[in-house]
This record gives C-alpha cells, structure tokens and sequence, in this order.
C-alpha cells in the first residue's frame, strides 16, 4: 500500500515539480487532440445521415404498361420471395394518378391533356438492413431490371453513392489527421516526460543503486505520461463540446439548414469514455518514448 | 572460512588507461577490509563492479555466491539488496524526512509498512539519527547525513556494505565515529569494505589493509601482520 502510494505521490510530485511544463502539455494535447475529434464527430454524423437516409431509401420498380392482373401478382410473389427484400407496397396506375395529383395539383391539368393515365404501375421495395449498402443495392437493381415485365428500376443512387464517397473521404483524412496528431500528442507528452526525467537524474540514480527495479524507477513517469494524456483528452473533449453546442445554437438562429441541428449529435458516453482511454494510451506511449530515448532503466 | 567477495584476474580499462589491471582477491564472510590508494588507484571502479555499476574488460566477480559479470541486467537490482552502498557525497533525497530516505531501500522491495517502520527505526537508532528521523537531510550537519546514509545502506541486512571514501567530506572527529560505526556494523556480521585514500583512516582501524596503486593491487596485509602478496 506504501509502495502504490509512494508511485502516485512520485507521479503527482513530477507533474507539480514541472508545473508550467504540465499545464502546458495538457493545453497542446488538448487542442491536437479537439483536432483529431473535429474529424471524429464529422465522420460520426456523417455516418448517421448516411445510416438514416439509406433506411429511408425505397426502390421503385415501374411495370411495363401492357402487365396485367395475374403476371402482377407473379412479379410481386417473386419480388417478395427475394431474401434482399424486406418490403415490397403495389401502387397501381390509379393510385399513381392519384398521389400524382395530390402532389402537384397546380400541374394536374398537364395529365389531362394526355387523355391516357400515362403514369405506370410500380412496386416500392424497402430492402432488408443488411443490403441498404451502395453496392448491394445496385447490385439488386441490375438484377431486377433484367426481369419480365419490369420497365425500369429507380433509385437515388447518385446521391447516395457521392455521400458514401464523402464519409470514406473524411474516414480517411480522420485516420491520416489521426496518426499524424496522435504522434504530435505522443511527441509532446513524451517531451514533458523527458523534462522531468532529466531534472531528477540524480534521484533516479540513487533509486537505481538502492536496488529499484527498472519497473519501479519508470512506474511513475508511466503514470504522469497516462495522466497527462488522460486529461489532455478530457479537455479536448470539453473544448469540442462547447465549439458543438455553439455550431448547433448558430444553425438554429440563422434558421438555414432547418432540421440538421436535430439529426446532428454529440459522441455519446462511451465513446468518451473511449478517447479519454485512448489519450491515456497516448500518453503512456509518450513516457515509454521518452523513457527509451533517454535510456532510463538501464541498470 | 567462505570467501564472499572473489575476483579472479579482473581487468578494466577507461579509455584505453588500466583503472584496475589483473586483481585477484578473495574477501572472507564478516572482514573488514580497508582499500587504500591515491585518487585514480581504481578503488571506486573496483567498488563499482562489486555492485554491478560497471563490468570488468577481463575476469570474474563474484558476490556472495552469485558471478557479476554474468547477472542480466534484471538481476542486478536484486544483487544491490544485499549490497549496501554509502559515498562521499551522502546521496540522500533532499524533498524528503530523513525517515522517508531510510525507508526507501524497503519500500522498492514492497516490504509491509508495518516491517518498513520498525525496520527504519532500528537502523536510525543504531547510526543514533532516530530523534531527526522527521528533518529533511539538508537540515543536518555532515556527520549527521553521513549516518543517514549508512542507516539507508544497513536498512536492508545487507550481506556486505560497500563504502566509497566515506568520510571524504567529515572532520576528523567526524572520520572516528564514522569508522566506529562501520567497526559496529561489522561486528553484526556484515562484510565491510571502506575506500579511501586516508591515511590517517588507518589509526581507527586494524585490518586488513589492501592498497592499489594505479590500478594494479601492490599490497595486502593485516595491521600488525607485516606486508603481504
């Protein structure tokens, strides 16, 4: 019991010791860390939108004019005997008609003049979760689109291709920024590490002759490096809060964008929890550098 | 009677200069050895390798039992246990009580608090520091300091207690209550071996005398017994 506390108090003695060195640690962790969270939290809501509007997505199989009655039924048996399709809705050329003119009364007068309903009969389907990807998608719709009596498979692909090129976009410039300012977050705690390494030397000397382990000399700096990363990680997480709320309150008040600011979100708990560890992890790895660098242990 | 301290044909050298050239000795269980020489005879070194702080070029050490020159380098902590060190320059944490410095041998080794006190109260009683045990080490005199550090070295019941001119910095009053208190510790049965290029060291002590002379171990004998080797 002694012992541990003697680490912690050894620990806390290093970082009041290199008071300025550790205010100043924590603050540029921090802020190299709100850096690497700025591309987290993007990518996160990202991820949701794209998650929220591809369970929206509905794939419109428009019929061939000349189906009829029981090959209807045979396309929609089929359809829902697909193991991709979770859903399948019939919308006949009436109720097309009818929607059509619900929608846009003021045109509604442009289908008159046609005489004919010159509007088709389709299925909506809603796919099973597990292929609402990209690729599943265009997948089933090549397929489709081959089948008898179907005129044309429509979805909005386009858009939802470009959103997935964007997310995989920023998923790799978050991990690019990540490694890079993670190392920069490692080159600082490992410094301030370093600092206080070499200003008790002497003491680490004594430690070593007295029979100290390598273990025990480097337990503290260990735990000051985990501490360090710990809390520059917690304030960033802080700073990024408070640049969020800021960014959701300014949305709302200039009223463009009206109903991002609900979709948008902060990471939840655990991933705090998470980057609070991860920075802990960060900071251990700076002590480690430095403790190598600077060759302490070796007896 | 064993021998607890061997050297067999050491040689070291710093920067192509012999510090200590082909030293063979034995040094017996309980002795009281006393290494003489001028500044640079290769005593420090010869002591440093004792407690594994530096390896010989050529030959074999071995401490109680155990061939330094073969521990990896994890074993060496645990050689240091059993070899107590006291130098010239005291070596005591300034930050912290003299009690907290004595402590410090036990508490590496995660000793129970409850032994670490009254192990630390014994020692600071017999070095007759016990009632500055709550002083920071700069509070005191020389001597004092002097005595915290042979408190800190005997903290454990080491097997040999290895001194580098320890009374370098004391006055001679000082110098003969530090070679009693080395005469005390080895009555208790701890080997002891002081460095020193004092002379006058040898008016508190009638031992075995062992005298290097640039590296190279001139002469071995017993006050009273004539030279040896």
């Amino acid at each position: 019991m002694r012992r541990l506390y003697y680490l912690v108090r050894e620990a806390w003695a290093n970082m009041r010791t290199n008071r300025t060195t550790t205010i100043v640690a924590v603050l540029t962790t921090a802020f190299t860390l709100a850096c690497v969270g700025i591309f987290l939290l993007l990518y996160m809501n990202l991820r949701q939108a794209a998650g929220s509007l591809q369970e929206d997505v509905k794939l419109m199989v428009y019929l061939e004019d000349r189906l009829r009655g029981e090959r209807v039924q045979e396309l929609e048996r089929k359809l829902k005997a697909d193991r991709m399709v979770a859903q399948v809705f019939f919308i006949s050329k009436e109720q097309a008609l009818g929607e059509f003119r619900a929608q846009f009364p003021g045109e509604s007068h442009l289908l008159e003049g046609l005489g004919e309903n010159p509007l088709p009969a389709s299925f909506v389907v809603t796919l099973a979760p597990s292929f609402r990807s990209p690729d599943a998608m265009r997948g089933w719709v090549e397929r489709v689109q081959t089948m008898a009596g179907v005129a044309k498979v429509d979805y909005n692909q386009e858009w939802l291709s470009l959103l997935a090129e964007l997310i995989r976009y920023i998923e790799m410039a978050a991990i690019g920024v990540g490694i890079l300012l993670s190392a920069a977050a490692v080159t600082i705690i490992g410094n301030t590490i370093r600092l206080a390494l070499l200003a008790r030397r002497e003491e680490i000397e004594i430690l070593r002759s007295i029979g100290a382990t390598r273990t025990f000399i480097r337990i503290p700096y260990f735990l000051e490096g985990a501490v360090l990363g710990a809390c520059g990680s917690a304030l960033s997480l802080g700073i990024l809060k408070v640049a969020f709320e800021l960014f959701r309150q300014q949305i709302q008040l200039t009223g463009r964008f009206s109903g991002i600011e609900a979709m948008l979100s902060f990471f939840p708990l655990s991933v705090c929890l998470a980057l609070v560890l991860a920075g802990m992890g960060l900071g251990f790895a700076g002590s480690v550098v430095s403790l190598l660098r600077v060759g302490e242990g070796r007896t | 009677m064993d021998a607890i301290i061997q050297l067999i044909h050491v040689s070291k050298w710093h920067d192509r200069k012999a510090a200590l050239s082909d030293v063979t000795l034995e040094i017996e269980k309980g002795e009281f050895v006393l290494l003489m020489g001028s500044s640079g005879a290769g005593k420090s070194t010869l002591l440093r390798m004792l407690f594994g702080e530096e390896q010989p070029d050529e030959g074999q050490i071995f401490v109680h039992g155990r061939n330094v020159t073969r521990l990896r380098p994890t074993e060496i902590p645990y050689l240091r246990r059993k070899v107590g060190a006291v130098s010239q320059d005291f070596r005591l944490l300034p930050k912290k009580s003299v009690f907290d410095n004595v402590a410090l041998p036990l508490l590496v080794q995660g000793m129970p608090e409850k032994d670490i006190r009254r192990k630390v109260t014994e020692a600071l009683r017999a070095v007759d520091v016990d009632h500055n045990k709550d002083q920071l080490p700069n509070s005191l005199s020389t001597g004092e300091q002097q005595r915290v550090c042979i408190a800190r070295a005997i903290v454990n019941g080491p097997v040999v207690l290895l001194a580098d001119e320890p009374t370098g910095n004391l006055d001679p009053e000082h110098t003969r209550e530090i070679m009693e208190l080395f005469k005390l510790i080895n009555a208790r049965g701890t080997t002891v071996i002081v460095a020193t290029h004092d002379p006058h060291v040898l008016h508190h002590v009638n031992r075995r005398v062992i005298t290097l002379v640039q590296g190279v171990l001139l002469s071995e004998r017993r006050i009273g017994q004539g030279v040896g080797l």
